[in-house]
């Protein structure tokens, strides 16, 4: 893959690519700085119009969303306190003080550089180990395969907020849509009840425009969501920080880096819980923890840097082994199945090209945003006065546009109202979509794996423990659901004692 | 008005879905293949993973919330704004499939932009030029610009009316 990228950067670098990268990567920036909205919503509306690009132009688009997106959610916090997507919780901490305290500029430069630094060395560090995950990856069979999808999803569960049963339930309701159409291996329809449009199965543009798009902004306006506080525009001039900043806080950002990149690396945890350990590890290494939510600049640097590394570290197994690391990267996997690629170990060796171009849109992206972002920092403030009436206007337009393009069907723009309404649902009864989303995605994976294992192994069900990684990731998954509910359990215990 | 406890509300009509998939599951005709599950098992599954949690939710998640109490999800306005936006929506999918998709989000985007501004103060004229412009940029972007088809409106054929 490493040798393929001159010619990755040849192909960015044509001048449709690299203009829809940099208008893709501000959008993403724009959405992921504007709370309740993210890149992954923009990367939703966006995948129809892909379907008539071609691979390179669509994944310069994606991916450059994704980036920008993750990357802008630190300005809402910073401004206002609120974060612009679960990425940033961490940095309204200090983000939001530093702002109060007359530093606005420094805390959003502060946010920028260290939103840059988190994706370039992510990349880097991806790049270099991509190919080799993939290598060990193929010498695995159905049984790994199968263990190993079951292990993304319990462990999305067991990190999902709330109740461990709630999100099993939202999984399990995954799996049984991914049911829905002809079997992967023989396939025997089911659940079609005679509707030719469901032969096919669900469409996953579909699923994500209701249960995503639709739920989003349906239950933000019925919530009232659409107000946004008054941003303290003082002090937002001049760059406000120094070499000194960056080589005083060099030790939060290596920790705070390494810590990114491996959650982001495990399927399921996304940028939204390495912010929050990352500024955990920054507190209690420095030798100052009480000046922490006062301000303080490790607090800043701790949870962007986070964050942003693990957009390259849940690259890595979505470029090698075919698993999604967070939610967004699900969305990047349906772009990829949408445009007849095969995620998983053979992609760099089938696509190497295209995998090195992926990793080089990251890395120009993060370029391109944080020049951007210096220059227009003064201006951030008015993103966050952007009309909710017309975006989500817009959005609701644009989302049935595309069910309707994914399938050229009438049925998919009333499935998307009949998915709205399971995903408000859910939402009403505190069931997480993430598990449902990523069960539905892998759900005919899951299934082709356990009937080709069963078959390999003429039937014998035993082979899924009989071998050794597969019993590894079977354990994870059982210890990723039990895990949470027995830590709960001791802590109450704990607290009873101490009561 | 009797506040119900949406764990086991969530628990009743999960314990519903899992009967049906369970008894559409019975209605699979299953071809005869050796040594592997076939395709019955994973709706099988399905359906059981959907009942099993449903129930353990309502053991554990639903005294729980009694217990505590729950913030009500919406208040009444809350609840008359999200049935307001969703017809409006469903609306807008009629008239898309009679209409087309021209004319529906032209209508579409000024009516929802209406209703989305709650009681701000927009420019009524702004507010349609706006929804003139993104409905004819997202049709003719996507008909002509990607090739992709959008509906043209069912009424249209019918009449033998050919829309651009």
């Amino acid at each position: 893959m490493i040798a393929a990228i001159p010619e990755a950067l040849l192909i960015l670098l044509q001048p449709m690519n690299f203009l829809m990268m940099l208008v893709c990567g501000v959008v993403g920036c724009i959405l992921g700085a504007i709370p309740g909205l993210s890149g992954g919503l923009g990367i939703t509306l966006i995948l129809p119009m892909t379907f008539a690009l071609n691979t390179e132009l669509s994944f310069s688009m994606l991916v450059a969303m994704y980036v920008g997106g993750v990357s802008g959610s630190f300005i809402a916090a910073v401004l206002i306190g609120i974060p612009g997507s679960a990425a940033s919780i961490g940095t309204c901490y200090d983000g939001y003080p530093m702002t109060k305290n007359g530093q606005a500029a420094k805390a959003l430069s502060i946010g920028i550089m260290g939103s840059f630094i988190g994706n370039i060395v992510s990349c880097v560090i991806a790049i270099l180990c991509s190919g080799a995950i993939a290598d060990v990856a193929l010498m695995l069979g159905p049984w790994e395969y199968f263990a190993l999808c079951l292990m993304a999803i319990t462990m999305v569960v067991g990190l999902s907020n709330g109740s461990v049963f709630k999100g099993l339930l939202s999984a399990f309701i995954g799996l049984f849509l991914s049911c829905v159409g002809g079997d992967m291996v023989t396939n025997q329809l089911r659940f079609t009840f005679g509707n030719t449009n469901l032969y096919g199965g669900i469409n996953v543009v579909v699923l994500l425009m209701g249960i995503f798009a639709l739920q989003q902004v349906a239950t933000a306006y019925a919530k009232g969501q659409q107000e946004m506080p008054p941003v303290d525009t003082k002090s937002l001039s001049g760059f406000g920080l120094t070499l000194r900043d960056f080589t005083d806080n060099i030790k939060v950002i290596v920790v705070s880096l390494v810590i990114g990149l491996f959650i982001g690396f495990l399927p399921g945890m996304g940028s939204g819980i390495s912010n929050l350990i990352a500024y955990g590890q920054a507190k209690r290494m420095d030798k100052h923890p009480e000046k922490f939510g006062t301000g303080y600049d490790p607090g800043i640097w701790a949870t962007e840097v986070s964050n942003n590394a693990g957009v390259g570290g849940a690259m890595i197994p979505m470029i090698s082994l075919g698993i999604p690391g967070d939610a967004t990267t699900v969305l990047l996997l349906s772009a990829m199945t949408i445009k007849g690629l095969q995620p998983g170990p053979m992609f760099i060796q089938t696509n190497p090209s295209l995998a090195a171009l992926i990793y080089m849109i990251m890395i120009v992206s993060s370029i391109a945003i944080v020049v951007i972002e210096l220059l227009t920092k003064r201006w951030f403030p008015y993103l966050l006065k952007a009309p909710y009436h017309y975006l989500f206007s817009a959005i609701l337009v644009i989302c049935f546009m595309g069910a309707f393009s994914s399938t050229t069907s009438m049925f998919s723009v009333y499935l998307v109202l009949g998915l709205g309404l399971l995903g408000i649902l859910m939402d009403v009864f505190g069931m997480p979509s993430t598990p449902l989303m990523l069960a539905f995605i892998l759900g005919s994976k899951i299934e082709s794996y356990f009937r080709m294992g069963c078959s390999y192994a003429r039937g014998d069900l035993t082979s899924f423990i009989t071998r050794p990684i597969s019993l590894i990731f079977i354990l994870i998954a059982i210890y990723s659901v039990v895990g949470p509910i027995i830590q709960k359990q001791l802590k109450k215990r704990k607290a009873a004692k101490v009561a | 008005m009797k506040k119900f406890n949406r764990t086991y509300v969530m628990g009743i009509v999960c314990l519903l879905l899992a009967a049906f998939v369970f008894f559409e599951t019975g209605n699979i005709t299953e071809r005869l293949v050796s040594n592997e599950p076939g395709p019955k098992f994973f709706p099988y599954i399905s359906a059981a993973g959907i009942a099993l949690f449903a129930i353990l939710s309502m053991i554990f998640d639903g005294p729980k919330e009694s217990k505590e109490g729950s913030k009500p999800y919406l208040d009444k306005a809350g609840w008359i704004r999200m049935a307001v936006i969703l017809v409006e929506t469903l609306v807008f999918c009629i008239i898309m499939d009679f209409f087309g998709f021209w004319i529906a989000s032209i209508l579409g985007t000024f009516v929802f932009t209406w209703t989305l501004k709650g009681k701000k103060k927009i420019n009524v004229i702004f507010a349609v030029v706006f929804s003139v412009v993104l409905g004819t940029v997202c049709y003719f972007g996507f008909t002509r610009g990607f090739h992709i088809p959008l509906p043209s409106g069912s009424v249209w054929d019918l009449l033998g009316i050919n829309m651009p």
